[in-house]
């Protein structure tokens, strides 16, 4: 009888310790993705490109990305475009890696603004599913990666030169001053 | 030394009995005249062991009512911290909550966000306070109930006399005999009496049990179980149910249910306004138009393939249609979509141009448009046109046609139109949906200056498909409701049971002409009082209740 209640005994206090892992530690560790900060590592995805191939951002690891959410109708990001041109021909021999991850828009809108200003880096077409993931909400955000897949700046609007080079400086990509174009 | 267990009687008890669970003698105190502890019967319980190992630590811990009160006003005190701030489940959309409560309420609020009390009730803490509470129903209730049952299944007809003299309710009497009559005779008469007051009555020659309402005793135990079902449900609807609230859904669109597998369409919205002569005269004077009934044709769909894609179409399973008006949600399989909100968004869908020539009036084809997804090119007749460019939102900043947002509220395309006699490079064209547009931004000539002979319009608004609203849907799956009222429901029984009847019992036993009687319940002292007054006074023994209210405890 004794030894039949000691086992009873045992058996509860088991499955109140599970019930209490399950309660806890569904709260302590949600699954939920957040968006990632400076010093987390990047989110890997896989975006059509222009020419209709899938790309993904994995595939890049190994040099330093600089990540542009963008949008042909907002203005400021327009208006960097030339300088991110710029820094995307003066350093891809390095193995820089300048995307553009256009945000949501029909395709023909950004090809043929990709026509008009002869935009040359690789441009990705999101479905707000990579922007919600990174967390963007204003318009330009720029994420700078460096070669170990870490996100070592993120600038919210739009880039001046001063604040491109800084950035630029921290994922190991030495550039220059109002260079030729 | 080892403690006897073994009782006058010849009944061994289990160490830390208090009432022989045989007779009925007190184990200890054998020589007071104090009212007995009746509780339980007087039986071993797990948790009053004397030698404690650690598992039975934690047994007796749990198993205290004393700790049990001390949870509850902890995790009452917890909750009501929950209620202070607004909790984060209330924000819609994308906030920066840690900046929300600092610049709204201050460094409390800072505090606030950083202890974690914005979400109070899926913090660790609380849930874990709720895990005990479920762990002291289970303990407390397992370590009394199965000594309880096992004491009262057993019950002894003839108990000691101390055990009687000592109850709460207890009489000791000459019986004085009507001639002929033998004290058993006398028993079986008051053993009628009793059987007619619903008693269930076992005799042993002059020793008598009367019990009734035993099952009222399992009312809190059967309450308990409700609750531990309640918690267990409460803690299954933490892990599963979800919500989603204010996802706007444009007429005629079709659009994702945010972080689901759940795609719902806008087929068909329609408003009812009030007439002014069915509003009240305050509103009339504010002129306010106020809706009086909205409702949606909606359709819930499933996606099965190429969910999580951004690059491809998902390919979506229809799974039910349904009209959704306020508080006549849609549902599916515990999913529930409801209708909050509406708002007037005119939106451009859909426009069927008509491709011609300057001049004559003969149509070349139609151009079919979905402003929402424009195609690369489109094929009117024998010509190709070709979209270079597409302004959703079309404006003119520094030279250049740009456009201001990603919404369709002034669409607007640039065509390189090709083919037979048409000079290699084609023409350019520029259409302007909306006609405000056409004459603002001055399309004609602009293609003019183009060179371009052809013209691209609408017939008739019949050529324009409109959609103007958007309708806000609240989704949520919740799937443990039936798991919470069968908590809920069998709570309540027990609570019934305990409540409405009380376990009664009454002792008696005739010794060389000495009555002896005593009585015992759970609850309703001055009833149980009454009945066995009256029952004593039918069978022929003149007493009153305060005779047999037994007061040597003097309470």
């Amino acid at each position: 009888m004794i030894r039949k209640q000691k086992w009873l005994q045992l058996l509860i206090l088991c499955g109140i310790v599970a019930a209490g892992f399950l309660a806890i530690g569904g709260s302590l560790f949600s699954q939920e993705e957040k968006p990632p900060e400076k010093g987390d590592a990047m989110l890997d995805f896989t975006l059509d490109g222009l020419d209709g191939q899938a790309n993904s951002l994995a595939s890049y690891k190994g040099q330093p990305i600089v990540l542009n959410f963008w949008g042909t109708f907002c203005e400021p990001c327009v208006r960097e475009m030339p300088l991110l041109e710029r820094f995307h021909q003066e350093h891809v021999d390095e193995g820089l890696q300048v995307i553009g991850v256009n945000l949501n828009e029909p395709v023909v809108s950004v090809r043929s603004f990709v026509r008009e200003t002869d935009v040359s880096f690789q441009i990705l077409l999101d479905k707000d599913v990579v922007r919600k993931r990174y967390g963007v909400l204003y318009f330009p955000t720029t994420f700078f990666i460096d070669k170990d897949g870490t996100i070592q700046e993120i600038l919210i609007g739009e880039m001046t030169e001063p604040m491109l080079l800084s950035a630029l400086n921290k994922i190991g990509v030495k550039g220059q001053p109002g260079g030729s174009t | 030394m080892i403690h006897n267990t073994k009782c006058e009687c010849g009944h061994q008890n289990p160490v830390g009995t208090v009432l022989c669970e045989s007779c009925g003698k007190p184990q200890q105190d054998e020589d007071s005249a104090e009212l007995l502890e009746m509780r339980y019967d007087g039986v071993a319980r797990r948790s009053q062991k004397q030698q404690k190992n650690w598992i039975d630590q934690i047994w007796s811990f749990l198993s205290s009512v004393k700790v049990a009160v001390w949870l509850i006003l902890i995790t009452l005190i917890g909750a009501s911290l929950g209620t202070i701030y607004p909790q984060q489940n209330v924000f819609v959309g994308n906030i920066d909550l840690a900046q929300y409560y600092e610049t709204q309420y201050g460094t409390l609020g800072k505090i606030y966000y950083m202890l974690g009390l914005h979400d109070t009730y899926g913090s660790f803490w609380f849930q874990g306070l709720l895990v005990l509470i479920g762990a002291s129903l289970v303990v407390c209730s397992l370590d009394r109930v199965l000594p309880l049952y096992r004491a009262l299944k057993k019950q002894q007809i003839r108990k000691h006399l101390s055990f009687i003299k000592r109850q709460k309710v207890s009489h000791e009497t000459r019986l004085d005999l009507t001639d002929g009559e033998t004290a058993e005779e006398w028993t079986e008469k008051f053993e009628q009496v009793l059987r007619k007051r619903y008693y269930r009555v076992h005799r042993d020659g002059t020793a008598l049990l009367a019990e009734k309402y035993r099952f009222s005793r399992w009312g809190p135990y059967i309450n308990h179980i409700g609750l531990i079902i309640f918690l267990l449900a409460v803690l299954l609807r933490s892990m599963t149910a979800w919500e989603v609230d204010y996802v706007p859904i444009q007429e005629g669109k079709i659009a994702q249910i945010p972080g689901t597998k759940y795609y719902l369409e806008n087929q068909e919205f329609r408003v009812e306004y009030y007439e002014q002569d069915e509003l009240t005269p305050e509103f009339r004077e504010q002129g306010r138009t106020i809706e009086k009934s909205f409702e949606t044709d909606a359709v819930l769909y499933e996606c099965v393939d190429n969910c999580d894609n951004p690059s491809m179409e998902p390919e979506l399973n229809k799974l039910k249609e349904q009209t959704i008006f306020v508080n006549g949600p849609l549902t599916y399989q515990g999913l529930s979509v409801f209708e909050v909100h509406f708002e007037e968004t005119p939106q451009l869908l859909h426009v069927q141009a008509q491709l011609r020539m300057k001049g004559p009036d003969e149509v070349i084809g139609t151009l079919d448009l979905d402003i929402a997804n424009p195609q690369d090119v489109y094929t009117v007749g024998d010509y190709t046109l070709r979209v270079i460019g597409y302004y959703p939102e079309v404006s003119f900043k520094e030279g250049r046609f740009v456009t201001l947002s990603n919404d369709p509220n002034a669409p607007a395309f640039v065509f390189l139109i090709e083919g037979p006699e048409l000079p290699e490079d084609g023409y350019v064209h520029v259409y302007m949906v909306r006609p405000v547009d056409q004459a603002q931004f001055q399309q004609d000539v602009l293609n003019e200056t183009a060179g371009s002979p052809f013209e691209l319009s609408v017939a008739s608004m019949e050529d324009l498909v409109i959609s103007d609203y958007t309708t806000y849907f609240n989704v949520k799956q919740e799937r443990t409701m039936p798991f919470i009222w069968t908590g809920a429901t069998i709570s309540m029984i027990g609570l019934i049971l305990g409540f409405y009847w009380h376990h009664r019992r009454i002792w008696l036993r005739i010794d060389n002409g000495v009555l002896t009687i005593g009585a015992h319940t759970n609850k309703n002292w001055f009833g149980i009082r009454q009945e066995l007054t009256n029952a004593l006074n039918k069978a022929g023994v003149e007493v009153d209740a305060k005779t047999i209210a037994n007061e040597v405890n003097g309470s």
